[in-house]
């Protein structure tokens, strides 16, 4: 094509996607300032050695390989993160679903039950770990009470086999009432005529449940897990208030072993760490959608 | 229409299901109970034996002692600017990026979009010191502008408000556009107020996500006039002699405004929320 | 109404933004004959503290700016945890502090990384007059000395000794141990069921001492061997972790709240701290008035502690260092180190200010007891963290060590060699 035929095209582009540009100019500008290029310049230090006051010294892969291959500490931590989400995600969409499943069951004051298991997922992690560490106290209510009841008092955090444990569960309390709203909300678009269609067909309530409720669930199901998961590996705030990865890292997330290291200046191996999750995190997607696309 | 509850899966007795809410509630407020009870009590009786459930003496030294030795008022006006305007930043920004991308073609469209997800899997701390030495290039260290503007716009917010917008029969928009109206013209007369309950939500997540944030404002704030609730209640908590019925107050404080805006517009907004995540 | 809404918020953040852009700064509208030599043109220098209410370094800036009018302060109160997030943030890229209060156990990442000015230059070598060396101990000169360089002032110090209940001593007919058999005898003569113990704290501070009443040390002299891990540290951390085999010590884990919890109901009868500890005890537990005592903690082959406090500190991106160091030299001064402990209830690192009769008082807390000349007496044997590059990452290993020996997890030859394997992993890189 000539030139006045190739520029004629490109007016005739711009007029045509220039308003769509136009809408996304701002946010997308605002993202690339600060969030791409912090991304992109924190990537170029994870292949640097950087304490971010002296000069930067070019080691390639050295921080990735060290991490992945001889980092106990970081072994833990993923090792943590990963049992992290898998009680989590075990235990929290769960209940949401039976919370959600009993409250659809047309009982008076649901708003109220909602509104209870709602509330601790409007308040802050900081404030809900702030309440926990209180409550775990070696003298705090929990202990109280199992001492009413005889029991020896337990070591919530102090005990390196329970301490992740305990953290799960101040997690769970406060992440659970997101999943019982949403599976509500998709338990009450599924059609009565279903349900009693399958009762006229002599179906018992188990059944019902695998056939019906189940298969309509599936793609909220999918949506949780997918925030659930890249949620629950970037576990921070309850760390850092809480037990501050101890005892002898018991309780060392990726993201809090992350932070320690930023802390002790040690800005490339810290932003290797962060791209390993990052990568882990786009497995996982992937293989989520995939997973979801093979059964539907 | 009269249901019978043998109908739905698990078969449950009123009692029984009754019961099992009202415990399982109370359980949940528990924790919540239990801060605001520590918070009127006396230190010494935090970790009485056997505990008080009801403070008894009652106080309210705790709250006086925060509300009096931190500029509570001051910290309270920050949240509520920082959240306030980075709430309107992103009704704007979002929705109108949203609706580029569910129903404008352009090139590279999803291929951005795409790009832009995959923003979400990097943690934020990462970014932590590089946008930090940013603010400090532009000048903005210390300032509000570096509380709220790299804060107008999120990738959440546009994912989520592009599920809404995907939602919208073009043939309502190509209406409108066949009646002359230019593309922001349907953006602002048809997309948009369709799009309503999901900006209901994007305005409470967005507004909790301001409010709530606590690393970033510690960081790039230095001078106690600019700081926000979180990073204010947390300087009294780091002291050497941490007073936990004083922590609980400061605690409530900081939680009660979030939590007070959420009962007033519930409806709306697990509404909009449960809408959103519904449409995949 | 929208509208309404809309432009009053305006209004405000207009207001609000146009206040906003940093430290406020005041010019220095005077025309009064200057005191001091320094040059003329007004100047700011921003102030952080972390003190928190009991702060010696506020009360200092009226006076000072009173004796420089051309120097205004911008002080910022940011508590200990932030602060050192902070450093590390604003260190790496953007608008530093002039003066910065700084944990003598951050020096040693911040120094090998050249974060702070050298003030030997700034002070022509003397410190009010004196030459540095003779205006502190040979330890605290020690602590702020790295690769020749003066790299912080010493503003307050912290060493432990034994905090002792002189009350249930006397009551139980105890003598007040001076060495470890001592100690162990006391301490099972103390303790009743789940109530006064000695308290153990799996860490580097009260760990290390341990191994310093033992002769040993965490370092080779030339810090390029861990060594704590040699015989005498282990036997030292052996004794340590024979008072919690025996029931006498109790571990201090976070969970059991704050130690001044432990104090007032009797959890603990015994624990080794600083003196700044001594100012909480008075503000938190005024109940108790008389019934602690301070000793020089016992030890085995000498006396040991630790050696840390805070040092004020003038960051390298700082732009007005003469400044900075006019007021830290100011905070140097004798009346005003006087005044840390009048205020704050902390040691000051001065060595006047250490022996001036002000500060070594009769202290009717404890008993009458001049209980400074306790803690000076520790500070002639407390020895400073070593200055590594690596501190952080040795410090972590030889904490995790103490915890899983407290936890009984490893035998304390196990939980040392390993940490120790891991500690000179990271200091030979």
């Amino acid at each position: 094509m000539t030139v006045i035929q190739h520029s004629r095209k490109l007016t005739y582009s711009i007029q045509k996607y220039g308003i769509s540009y136009l809408f996304i100019s701002v946010p997308l500008l605002s993202l690339i300032v600060f969030l791409f290029i912090p991304m992109i310049v924190s990537l170029w230090w994870s292949l640097n050695d950087y304490s971010g006051l002296t000069a930067a010294k070019f080691v390639g892969l050295n921080n990735y390989i060290k991490l992945l291959t001889d980092d106990k500490i970081f072994a833990k931590s993923l090792l943590n993160t990963t049992l992290f989400v898998l009680l989590g995600m075990s235990i929290g969409p769960t209940l949401g679903l039976l919370t959600a499943m009993m409250l659809n069951q047309k009982v008076r004051f649901s708003s109220l039950f909602r509104t209870a298991y709602y509330l601790p997922v409007m308040t802050s992690l900081v404030v809900v770990s702030t309440i926990w560490l209180m409550l775990y106290n070696r003298n705090g209510l929990f202990n109280v009470v199992l001492q009413e009841f005889g029991l020896p008092k337990v070591g919530w955090l102090s005990n390196p086999d329970i301490a992740l444990i305990s953290i799960v569960f101040a997690s769970v309390w406060q992440g659970f009432g997101f999943e019982t709203v949403v599976f509500l909300a998709a338990l009450q678009s599924i059609p009565r005529e279903l349900y009693e269609a399958a009762m006229m067909d002599g179906a018992g309530a188990w059944a019902q449940f695998r056939y019906i409720t189940l298969p309509a669930l599936r793609p909220v199901i999918l949506f949780v897990y997918i925030i659930g998961i890249i949620g629950s590996y970037q576990v921070f705030d309850q760390i850092f208030v809480m037990s501050s990865g101890g005892p002898v890292y018991s309780t060392s997330t990726i993201v809090y072993y992350l932070f320690d290291k930023f802390m002790d200046l040690r800005l490339g191996y810290a932003s290797a760490i962060a791209y390993i999750l990052f990568a882990i995190l786009v497995i996982f997607s992937y293989l989520q959608m995939r997973i979801s696309r093979e059964r539907a | 229409m009269n249901i019978h509850p043998k109908s739905f899966g698990f078969t449950f007795k009123r009692t029984g299901l009754y019961t099992l809410l009202i415990v399982s509630s109370l359980l949940m407020i528990i924790p919540f109970y239990w801060s605001v009870s520590t918070s009127l009590k006396l230190e010494q009786n935090v970790f009485s034996n056997p505990p008080q459930w009801i403070p008894n003496p009652v106080t309210l030294e705790n709250y006086i002692h925060v509300l009096t030795r931190i500029p509570f008022p001051r910290y309270f006006a920050n949240s509520l600017i920082v959240a306030v305007i980075t709430t309107l930043g992103h009704v704007f920004f979002d929705t109108l990026a949203a609706y580029a991308f569910a129903k404008l073609k352009f090139p590279f469209r999803d291929q951005i979009f795409f790009f832009m997800l995959l923003a979400l899997m990097v943690p934020f701390q990462v970014n932590l010191i590089p946008l930090y030495k940013i603010m400090a290039t532009l000048h903005w260290t210390d300032t509000y502008l570096a509380l709220i503007v790299p804060n107008l716009t999120s990738i959440f917010g546009i994912f989520l408000m592009r599920q809404f917008m995907l939602t919208i029969p073009n043939e309502l928009l190509d209406a409108a556009r066949m009646d002359g109206c230019t593309e922001f013209g349907v953006f602002r007369k048809v997309a948009l107020p369709l799009a309503l309950p999901g900006i209901a939500t994007l305005i409470i997540f967005t507004f909790m996500g301001s409010w709530n944030d606590f690393l970033w404002p510690r960081i790039v704030t230095n001078s106690e006039k600019l700081f926000t609730l979180p990073v204010g209640l947390a300087q009294l908590q780091m002291k050497n002699t941490s007073n936990v019925a004083q922590i609980m107050a400061g605690t409530v404080l900081t939680a009660l405004p979030m939590i007070i805006v959420f009962l007033f517009m519930q409806r709306q907004f697990i509404e909009g929320m449960t809408a959103g995540a519904l449409k995949e | 109404m929208y509208k309404k809404v809309l432009f009053s918020l305006g209004i405000i953040l207009g207001l609000l933004l146009s206040s906003c852009g940093g430290a406020t700064t005041e010019p220095a509208a005077t025309e009064a004959p200057i005191i001091t030599e320094e040059a003329a043109e007004p100047v700011t220098i921003t102030v952080w503290d972390y003190y928190g209410e009991a702060t010696p370094v506020k009360p200092l800036i009226e006076p000072f700016q009173a004796l420089h009018p051309n120097i205004t302060i911008n002080y910022e109160s940011i508590d200990w945890d932030t602060t050192l997030e902070k450093l590390n943030v604003v260190l790496t890229g953007g608008e530093p502090p002039d003066v910065v209060t700084v944990d003598m156990t951050w020096i040693p990442k911040f120094a090998a990384l050249g974060a702070f000015a050298d003030l030997l230059p700034l002070s022509d070598g003397k410190l009010n007059g004196i030459p540095w060396g003779e205006a502190y101990t040979a330890g605290g000169l020690k602590a702020i000395t790295y690769n020749d360089q003066i790299i912080s002032a010493l503003y307050d110090f912290d060493v432990y000794a034994l905090y002792y209940r002189n009350d249930l001593f006397e009551q139980k007919g105890i003598q007040v141990p001076t060495n470890w058999d001592e100690l162990m005898t006391a301490a099972k003569a103390l303790e009743e069921g789940e109530l006064y113990k000695y308290e153990f704290d799996a860490d580097t501070f009260h760990g290390s001492q341990w191994i310093y009443e033992n002769g040993g040390t965490l370092l080779s002299t030339d810090n390029t061997k861990v060594v704590f891990n040699s015989p005498e540290a282990v036997e030292a951390i052996t004794f340590n972790d024979s008072l919690l085999v025996n029931s006498v010590a109790i571990n201090w884990t976070e969970d059991e709240g704050e130690r001044i919890q432990g104090v007032k109901d009797g959890r603990i009868a015994m624990f080794s701290d600083g003196p700044y500890y001594m100012g909480i005890m008075k503000s938190a537990a005024p109940e108790m008035a008389g019934q602690w005592r301070v000793a020089l903690h016992p030890y085995n082959k000498q006396p040991g502690s630790y050696l840390g406090g805070t040092g004020l500190a003038i960051p390298v991106g700082s732009d007005q260092q003469e400044a900075a160091w006019l007021f830290i030299q100011y905070a140097m001064e004798l009346e005003n180190q006087v005044n840390v402990y009048k205020l704050a209830g902390a040691a000051p690192a001065l060595k006047e200010a250490l022996s001036s009769p002000e500060v070594n008082v009769e202290d009717p807390y404890f008993g009458g007891q001049k209980a400074f000349s306790i803690f000076l007496q520790s500070m002639e044997t407390a020895i400073p963290f070593p200055y590594v590059r690596q501190w952080s990452d040795i410090d972590d290993a030889f904490t995790n060590a103490m915890q899983q020996i407290a936890l009984a997890e490893l035998s304390v030859q196990e939980a040392l060699d390993q940490a120790a394997a891991t500690a000179q992993e990271a200091l030979d890189q």
